[in-house]
């Protein structure tokens, strides 16, 4: 008696793990995006600062920035609308400052705050940055 | 009157090589997609930068390679982190000439051959590649297609999962170009 309760121990015991560990892969399978919205900003600094970052030392700017959640905030002097429907802002410089891409599906969310944004009128996003090309990359952007 | 002639040709000159020579695009579409039986892998970047230099046939490509989006928050996380090593190479370039004739006076779309050199993960390899151009005076739109074998840029799959990852991955490039102003 006492050894069957002990194998049916051992028996939900391992029926427990098991699901656990299914329940893991499925999560990590199935985990959801970031979600810049829902983040805290590892830093919040000024367009201006952030070229100046990457002007002065990419390789040590784009390890100190790339994937961070970052707020940066400067002159609207671009605005394009793209296929996919997502809008790209650039800060400070048309060709060569801070471009910030708002999805297609936070334009909608956050349409309301965005038709303020016009060129020549201050931004602020939050956003991840990828890097630096012609300008810096911000992408997955909220407006702030 | 000869001073004013002479200003009025400076002046189209000037304009002409100012203007034109060059044309770019910060919003091209790249999207690479490997197709197994196992598992359809597909990912798209809104964010290349590409720049066509009409006078010399050159044509230069570049972009980061975290702003792939995938259907998956984990392949993309795998695609970065393990495979890409987007950290050290937040980068992948193409730099290329157009070795075919291409009439850019002409409107009218060609297919022409880019030798040229694609570097990602911190390898550079030759490839040779085909691509619809159509010239235009305020726009040029350029698409292309290439397939690539990740083992070639030293990305090691392992082999769990190798047969989830098409031995060649095909990269396709969608560009609207437009003149690039100085």
């Amino acid at each position: 008696m006492t050894k069957r309760k002990t194998v049916q121990w051992v028996l939900w015991i391992f029926l427990i793990g098991l699901i656990a560990a299914f329940a893991a892969i499925y999560y990590a399978f199935n985990m959801p995006h970031r979600n810049l919205a829902n983040e805290k900003s590892s830093y919040i600094l000024s367009a201006k600062q952030l070229i100046s970052d990457f002007r002065n030392d990419e390789t040590i700017a784009t390890q100190k920035y790339l994937n961070q959640a970052i707020s940066v905030s400067g002159e609207i002097k671009g605005i394009r609308n793209l296929e996919n429907h997502s809008i790209v802002f650039s800060l400070e410089d048309a060709m060569e400052g801070v471009s910030c891409t708002v999805d297609s599906a936070d334009a909608v969310t956050y349409s309301s705050k965005l038709v303020q944004f016009k060129t020549g009128s201050k931004g602020s996003f939050k956003g991840r940055c990828s890097g630096m090309l012609m300008d810096i990359q911000i992408i997955n952007c909220v407006p702030e | 009157m000869n001073k004013l002639i002479i200003l009025l040709l400076l002046g189209l000159v000037f304009s002409n090589v100012g203007a034109q020579n060059r044309f770019f695009t910060k919003d091209a579409r790249i999207n690479f997609n490997s197709s197994t039986p196992v598992e359809d892998i597909i990912a798209e970047s809104n964010q290349a930068t590409t720049l066509i230099d009409l006078v010399k046939n050159e044509i230069a490509f570049s972009v980061l390679t975290t702003s792939f989006k995938f259907r998956r928050a984990l392949m993309e996380e795998h695609f970065n982190e393990n495979y890409m090593e987007s950290a050290k190479f937040p980068k992948a370039k193409f730099s290329g000439k157009i070795v075919s004739s291409i009439d850019w006076t002409s409107e009218k779309s060609v297919i022409v051959d880019i030798k040229g050199v694609l570097t990602m993960h911190g390898v550079s390899n030759e490839i040779l590649l085909k691509a619809h151009i159509t010239p235009g005076k305020s726009k040029i739109l350029a698409s292309a297609e290439v397939k690539v074998a990740p083992e070639s840029f030293g990305i090691s799959i392992p082999s769990a999962v190798r047969d989830k990852i098409a031995k060649e991955v095909t990269i396709k490039i969608d560009a609207v170009y437009v003149p690039y102003q100085q």
